[in-house]
């Protein structure tokens, strides 16, 4: 086994891949960025100011591979000998063959349902046997989230794969799954939604009469100093690498964040050795973290961090497809209407609405699968729904104050496109209080992630340093497309 | 009480404030949500002087030179990186010829360069359909938000009086004099209004009853800008007709940023469209192949105000005591904004400037009488 293994892998797809010249232990199908953590490797790419990059935290990973620059480090699965090389964020294929031009594939259903989380599973369910839907998942799993644990969710009777693998044996011949495929906007289309989707370089267009967004939520970024070191991972990265891949994210981690718990039990499920340290100031190490220090300058000797501080809805969807937030329990939420819309004809369910138990996720999905049907004419009772989510109350996230007088703000990384938290906070106390300026004089949620990771930081210290609401801050709408897409991809055709 | 108030915080708004300021005027500024929120912040933050009349060049040469004292002045990024149009047969390059010559007059040091040289400065670029190019190493691009927030911030300094969040919802005005505006945060009293609401000029003319037909209409435009790549890739701006009227330049940030001329209007919406998503795509990577490799970031719409000719209103309404417009710029007012700013408190505090404001006269639509079109992308 690589140094890293959890578990056996299948001899059968052992092949050899080469990383900056050197031989590694690879499987085919693993992702690139997994393949190499095994190997003990997190140092994959380097940011446009020379900051060392892994795959597991924030950034893009763009990475060479056979050759050709840019490839995305995250998606291309491993192949025998490939060659693997570090870039930089800003090189790029300059010598550019423009391959045939795919055709367009186009499906047209009742419902599109973005997200394939319990919340989105519960929404399938609910429709399908009236409806035609198309489900569309930008992971390679059906479940979200909850497809990453092990351990038993409160209101499930039995265990999360176990529960995943019974709601896909329940689809019948109205649904098409569209796995590891990307929604990129939601736009009108006359009494349809359009719904461009890709899948690798295949562009995708779904008409839909309505659309679900169970878009999930993101992980919160921790702001301490070296945040961006590869070895940092979020909660949902060191759960993947561990429960789909077989790979521990280290031999020693710290476990940092508000929510320990949500990682920790699952650490033990392996037996991987780690600390809780709930107030990290600063990592250091050379090509990755090495120890932690924390506000009381105890040092730790860990090899990863695991930040585990708790979830928001991911508010880029929402916003792109028309929808207003209002600011509640500690996050940006979409504000819904009697029936679960943002606004006619689009749902939304699950943590895209609120953060709580993945249970009530999936009845929030059978609650606007049920009000569509209603829509469509079909005898239901969504009420029934309504009633059994009232014994679910979302969660409240705290807002902990960011330690501005304990850091250096320099190697504080707030955006993982090389904004630090200085740079927002020099603006911020030069007098501009309003996000949408800041947010344009320091590039801040205007990267690879549309602020998807890094806005909630920004509103979070405009409103810490001027005393204005979280209420009131003037946040950003995302814009199309809502994943990056290569251009050549939505090129229209000839 | 406010001696001169303007209407609209874009970049023609403020630095007009800016320069009313600097010559010792008393200004206020009124912003219904921020300020570069309109269009300016949402423009393609090019600057150039490859105009096709007189007027125009004119004006850009001034505005070129106010751009680079005010760039090392404030210390915000402004480059001559150099504007180039590619030209793709015999009929363009007779057009650009009959440009050069205007541009040249005026000492703007234009000039006809060969496909290999134009690959030399962007060496990108497909060269492969083009027979020529118009190169002007003078041109240049901004960024928009620095110089923005920067004009604004000395204008404060200064002593000019900004008010963001604040709508105007009506002009007072009796026996033909402006007594002051109404807003969302009470009344600003004033005599001398400036309407600098670019694609909302129509909206602030109807409010204060302009007895002028001024056409100034919304439009829809939209730009699109990709992943970071290493600096100077593409230094200058770069346009080309053919293919779907686009430009293209890299930020100082690093992305590719740009358009094509695909409008929708008039209309107020800036919902960027999945048309126009597949529309620039297919144009920038013929332009430049190796744009089809790159991750597309965002893409967003603003507003071209659109007036039959391309040119703006500039000038003084006179049967309004006092009531001035600078509005209907489509795509030109970014670049144009510093020497507009200029031209503008000439005919504020003198009644006159050496500028060629006659072209823009607001009252040549009611007279029937056009301009030469102005040049225009995106």
């Amino acid at each position: 086994m690589r140094p890293l293994d959890l578990t056996e892998k299948d001899p059968s797809k052992k092949v050899t891949i080469y990383f900056e010249g050197k031989p590694y232990e690879a499987y085919e199908g693993e992702k690139i960025a997994v393949a190499l953590l095994a190997n003990g490797i997190y140092w994959l790419t380097t940011s446009t100011e020379g900051r060392k990059r892994g795959a597991f935290y924030f950034g893009p990973l763009p990475i060479v591979i056979n050759g050709i620059k840019n490839m995305d480090g995250r998606k291309v699965p491993v192949r025998a000998n490939m060659r693997i090389e570090r870039q930089n964020y800003g090189e790029f294929q300059e010598e550019v063959k423009i391959d045939e031009k795919k055709p367009v594939l186009r499906y047209v259903v009742d419902v599109a349902i973005i997200g394939a989380g319990p919340a989105g599973l519960g929404a399938l369910l609910e429709v399908q046997e009236h409806l035609t839907v198309a489900l569309i998942e930008e992971k390679s799993w059906l479940g979200g989230d909850l497809w990453l644990k092990r351990v038993k969710q409160k209101g499930f009777d039995d265990e999360p794969q176990e529960v995943i693998k019974a709601m896909r044996d329940r689809f019948n011949q109205n649904v098409r799954v569209f796995l590891k495929t990307a929604a990129i906007g939601i736009f009108d289309e006359g009494e349809y939604f359009l719904i461009p989707a890709i899948r690798r370089n295949q562009l995708i267009e779904i008409l839909s009469k309505r659309v679900v967004l169970a878009t999930g939520a993101v992980d919160n970024i921790l702001l301490f100093e070296n945040n961006d070191m590869p070895s940092v991972f979020r909660r949902a990265f060191a759960l993947e690498v561990m429960n789909i891949w077989g790979v521990a994210p280290g031999r020693k981690v710290a476990v940092v964040g508000s929510k320990p718990e949500e990682i920790t039990a699952e650490l033990e499920r392996w037996g991987i050795d780690y600390v809780i340290v709930p107030n990290p100031k600063r990592v250091e190490g050379r090509e990755s973290v090495e120890r932690l220090i924390d506000m009381n300058g105890n040092v730790h000797d860990v090899d990863a961090v695991i930040v585990a501080d708790g979830r928001r809805p991911d508010i880029n969807p929402v916003t792109q497809a028309g929808g207003k937030l209002r600011f509640r329990r500690g996050y940006y939420m979409p504000i819904l209407d009697m029936n679960h819309r943002i606004r006619d004809g689009i749902y939304a369910a699950g943590s895209a609405v609120s953060i709580k138990p993945h249970y009530a996720n999936y009845l929030e999905g059978k609650l606007v699968g049920s009000h569509i049907l209603k829509e469509f004419g079909f005898e239901t009772e969504p009420c029934i729904y309504e009633e059994k989510l009232r014994e679910y109350e979302p969660e409240t996230v705290p807002l902990h104050r960011i330690e501005y007088d304990s850091m250096n703000l320099e190697d504080v990384q707030i955006c993982g496109c090389d904004v630090s938290l200085k740079k927002v906070y020099d603006v911020v106390e030069s007098g501009i209080t309003d996000l949408q300026i800041i947010k344009r004089l320091t590039h801040l949620a205007m990267g690879f992630c549309q602020g998807r990771f890094c806005l909630f930081n920004g509103a979070l210290l405009v409103s810490q340093r001027t005393g204005i609401d979280m209420t009131r801050i003037d946040l950003p709408v995302a814009r199309p497309p809502i994943k990056n897409v290569r251009m050549k991809v939505v090129a229209r055709r000839d | 009480m406010a001696d001169i108030l303007i209407i609209g915080g874009g970049i023609i708004g403020v630095t007009l404030a800016h320069e009313l300021v600097r010559r010792g005027e008393d200004v206020t500024l009124l912003e219904k949500r921020f300020i570069g929120s309109g269009s300016t912040f949402r423009c393609g933050t090019g600057i150039r002087q490859q105009f096709n009349d007189e007027a125009n060049v004119q004006l850009m040469k001034r505005s070129v030179e106010l751009w680079k004292k005010y760039s090392e002045e404030y210390g915000f990024s402004f480059q001559q990186t150099g504007y180039l149009f590619l030209l793709y047969d015999d009929d363009e390059v007779t057009e650009f010829k009959k440009n050069i010559a205007i541009q040249n007059k005026f000492g703007v040091p234009t000039r006809l360069i060969t496909p290999e040289e134009a690959k030399e400065i962007v060496p990108l670029l497909d060269i492969s359909e083009v027979v020529a190019a118009s190169w002007n190493p003078t041109d240049g691009k901004a960024d928009p938000f620095h110089s923005t927030a920067a004009f604004a911030l000395h204008a404060k300094e200064m002593g000019a009086k900004f008010y963001e969040r604040t709508e105007v919802k009506d002009i007072i005005i009796k026996n033909g004099e402006i007594k002051g505006v109404k807003t969302n945060r009470g009344v600003f009293k004033t005599g001398i209004v400036v309407n600098a609401t670019n694609a909302w000029a129509k909206l602030i003319n109807a409010m204060a009853e302009v007895p002028v037909r001024i056409p100034i209409e919304p439009y829809k435009h939209q730009a699109v800008i990709t992943q970071p790549i290493k600096a100077g890739s593409i230094n200058p701006m770069v346009i080309s007709f053919k293919y779907g009227h686009a430009y293209l330049t890299q930020t100082a940030h690093g992305g590719v940023v740009g358009g094509v001329g695909y409008e929708e209007g008039p209309i107020y919406d800036l919902n960027p469209s999945y048309a126009f998503l597949k529309e620039v795509s297919y144009y920038f990577t013929k332009i430049i192949p190796a744009l089809g490799e790159l991750l597309i970031l965002r893409t967003w719409a603003g507003y071209y105000a659109e007036t039959p000719d391309g040119n703006a209103a500039i000038g003084r309404i006179n049967e309004i005591d006092e009531f001035y417009i600078a509005a209907g710029f489509s795509g030109h007012g970014f670049m144009m904004a510093p020497a507009v700013a200029e031209m503008m408190a000439d005919l504020i505090i003198k009644g006159r400037t050496a500028l060629p404001a006659w072209w823009f006269d607001p009252y040549r639509f009611e007279r029937g009488e056009f301009r030469t079109t102005a040049i225009q992308m995106g």
